[in-house]
């Protein structure tokens, strides 16, 4: 039977060197690319004619439009829509990577910890910033819960300081793992109706097709949660322990 | 097609959130707590220690925090 690690293995296709980084042309390289091509495209398609009464695909896009900013709307309020092509980019491309990704024989590229974490630490670093240039030096109150005790600061300050750092290190992980563990279950089962033949082998492979429609859900949510918890993080940078009446 | 829509995905995606909200603060605790461990003090194993207890801590109240979110129905 073959490795069920195996899909997750890369290849270099071109190989290329730049001061010393590696940055050769893989199947992950290209699937990114193609998934970018695919999102600006069908968007652009769909935003050429921008009929008041909407063509199928502009339907759609408006469909996804309407759902990212109530996203936003609901975590961040009227101040997050200024992030708002940030989060429709990311929300988007992590979808359709999640999904183009369960198409055999493509690559899923969210199964590499390499991309997720890029993701995560950018998210993070942006809300650092955001939070410095919007509040200054009172940023740093982040790490004092609303409300704490002067007594408890010692102890409180290390664990909000952990609780922070833990969240690129969640969100990565989070997208990462559950891809992979999909993806491997996929092959294990697959492997497995290969291996049984015509004899029992359709056992296994009836659960292959019942995984894919799973794995179909758990590609709209993953998506779904970061970018959620990327809007819930920035909130937390724009509105300081909810200030102005941000309730959660 | 809004992943929200469907109320058994919803509860799915909010399961899943808790588990890695624990691990990964408890990775971040031990991990701060191993580095200052190695490079900073030369104190083994007490620096993991109390680092594994700060992260189980901000492990919980990110836990706290995610279901805190949920909305009430």
């Amino acid at each position: 039977m073959d490795n069920p690690l195996h899909p997750f293995e890369l290849h270099e296709w071109i190989p290329i060197s730049l001061f010393g980084f590696d940055i050769s042309i893989n199947k992950a390289v290209v699937m990114m690319w193609m998934v970018a091509g695919l999102v600006a495209g069908l968007f652009l398609a769909a935003g050429s004619s921008r009929k008041l009464v909407p063509s199928k695909l502009q339907a759609v896009a408006e469909l996804f439009v309407e759902f990212i900013r109530n996203m936003i709307l609901d975590t961040m309020g009227r101040d997050g829509m200024r992030f708002f092509p940030f989060i429709a980019t990311l929300f988007l491309f992590i979808l359709f990577c999640n999904l183009l990704g369960l198409i055999p024989g493509s690559y899923t590229v969210t199964s590499q910890i390499a991309v997720t974490a890029a993701f995560a630490f950018f998210v993070f670093v942006m809300s650092i910033v955001v939070g410095i240039v919007l509040h200054g030096a009172r940023f740093l109150r982040i790490l004092i819960p609303a409300g704490t005790p002067k007594l408890l600061l010692p102890l409180m300050v290390p664990i909000e300081l952990i609780s922070q750092l833990a969240r690129p290190v969640s969100l990565s992980v989070r997208l990462f793992a559950n891809m992979t563990a999909g993806h491997t279950i996929l092959s294990v089962l697959f492997g497995l109706a290969i291996a049984g033949g015509l004899l029992i082998g359709w056992l296994p492979f009836a659960f292959t097709i019942a995984m894919n429609a799973l794995e179909v859900g758990i590609a709209l949510i993953q998506a779904y949660i970061f970018t959620i918890l990327t809007c819930v993080y920035l909130g937390d940078a724009i509105h300081l322990h909810g200030e102005e009446g941000h309730g959660h | 097609m809004p992943p929200s829509s469907d109320p058994f995905y919803t509860g799915l995606g909010q399961a899943v959130r808790i588990g890695t909200e624990l691990l990964a603060a408890l990775i971040v605790g031990g991990g701060l707590g191993w580095l200052a461990d190695t490079y900073l003090f030369a104190s083994s194993p007490w620096g993991t220690a109390i680092g594994l207890g700060f992260g189980a801590a901000a492990g919980v109240l990110n836990a706290y925090r995610a279901a805190q979110r949920w909305p009430q129905s």
